[in-house]
């Protein structure tokens, strides 16, 4: 990691609140209080085919509009370590600025743990990319969450399509740059190792998580990558630590992936 | 996956999302019904000075705390929270010279993502 990245990340972090009883790859039915804005980010390295690279920091805000309805903001910074014409010698590049509306149509506490959530969310990409980390063209999506908690046992499922206007990425590196429109279907289980129970005191939580993320485009090229990771939340930050490795990959002029990792720093106010 | 397959999930799935966003923007801007039954369970009238527990649904994990913690302090005259995850109460105080609202309470409750079902009164 270069200094200039590493510099960037620290600086995010040491500065970001954030949300978290989230998965770490996926989106969840949860949403900031009215009023409260929310940054987040986390930081990913992909292991390519042929010892190339690619590091990626997201910043998230997020905000409350209402109890719920909530807007967010993701914008990606990437620093590629490809082999040429693709970025590489550390080329640092922003990705596409992606703008996200999501609405809970659903809140059922089932009792004091207990909780079934979903809802829906639309948005766009924009065209903010440069040095080949973004598409040209603004791709409106839309999509559908269920997170469900019963325990020590926690659930997500969702569903989202994105249209793709554009020509996508000059030179694709993910299924989601070409110039075909494309779902991400995502399933996630979380398990509470710890505490067993929850008690009077305020301890923070110990969970194991499992993931599929799927990417499949109209094209037909796909990706499938299972997620394993651990999530520590306290109520005031989270430490994320996950690996995505891919089951299945079918996708044209674009390198293979091999590993992916994910470290995360969250602080909650 | 079929790309027919895939083009029909999308635009249900944004079909779906376009009819369910404004719908439900309306009634975030109104109030839920499932807010107006809390409400209706909670009664009205304020909070005298002394002590209650709050009894909660939904607080599935610790960051649930912090976010109680922000909606309840937003209300003039309660003091520090103490959440008991396991069974669902947090604790409140509220301060002499201090008249919260029922209702308020609920609201913070709700706008932190949860479910108000009962305010009990902790003997002095």
């Amino acid at each position: 990691m270069s200094p200039r990245f590493a510099g960037c990340a620290l600086l995010v972090v040491a500065a970001t609140p954030a949300f978290a009883q989230e998965m770490l790859n996926m989106p969840a039915a949860t949403a900031p209080s009215p009023g409260v804005a929310i940054p987040r980010v986390q930081a990913r390295a992909y292991l390519f085919e042929d010892s190339q690279w690619l590091l990626e920091q997201t910043l998230r805000l997020e905000y409350g509009i209402a109890r719920d309805l909530s807007v967010s903001a993701d914008l990606p910074f990437f620093q590629g370590f490809f082999d040429p014409p693709r970025p590489s010698d550390g080329e640092f590049g922003l990705g596409d600025l992606e703008l996200n509306l999501e609405l809970r149509v659903l809140r059922e506490d089932l009792n004091a743990i207990d909780t079934v959530r979903a809802s829906v969310f639309a948005g766009a990409e924009l065209p903010t990319g440069t040095n080949g980390f973004g598409g040209d063209s603004v791709d409106p999506f839309a999509g559908a969450v269920v997170t469900a908690i019963v325990g020590r046992h926690g659930l997500d499922a969702s569903a989202r399509y994105t249209f793709v206007t554009g020509d996508g990425l000059f030179l694709p590196i993910f299924a989601s740059d070409t110039p075909d429109d494309f779902a991400n279907l995502d399933l996630g289980y979380a398990f509470r190792m710890f505490p067993e129970e929850y008690g009077e005191e305020r301890v923070g939580a110990w969970y194991a998580t499992l993931e599929l993320n799927t990417t499949w485009t109209v094209g037909g090229e796909h990706e499938v990558l299972l997620s394993p990771g651990l999530l520590l939340e306290a109520p005031s930050y989270a430490l994320e630590f996950g690996l995505q490795v891919p089951l299945s990959e079918e996708r044209v002029n674009a390198p293979e992936l091999r590993l992916g990792l994910l470290l995360g720093l969250r602080l909650i106010f | 996956m079929q790309a027919s397959t895939l083009r029909a999930c999308g635009l249900a799935t944004v079909a779906l999302t376009l009819v369910a966003l404004p719908t439900g923007c309306a009634s975030t801007q109104t109030a839920p019904s499932d807010r107006n039954a809390s409400l209706a369970a909670i009664g009205d009238g304020t909070l005298a000075p002394g002590r209650y527990d709050l009894v909660v649904r939904g607080m599935s994990c610790p960051k649930c705390i912090s976010n109680v913690d922000l909606q309840l302090k937003r209300i003039d005259g309660v003091g520090e929270p103490k959440v008991d995850m396991k069974n669902g109460v947090v604790a409140i105080t509220v301060r002499d010279g201090s008249a919260p609202s029922r209702a308020a309470v609920a609201t913070a409750i709700s706008d932190a993502g949860f479910t108000l079902t009962e305010i009990r009164e902790v003997p002095r």
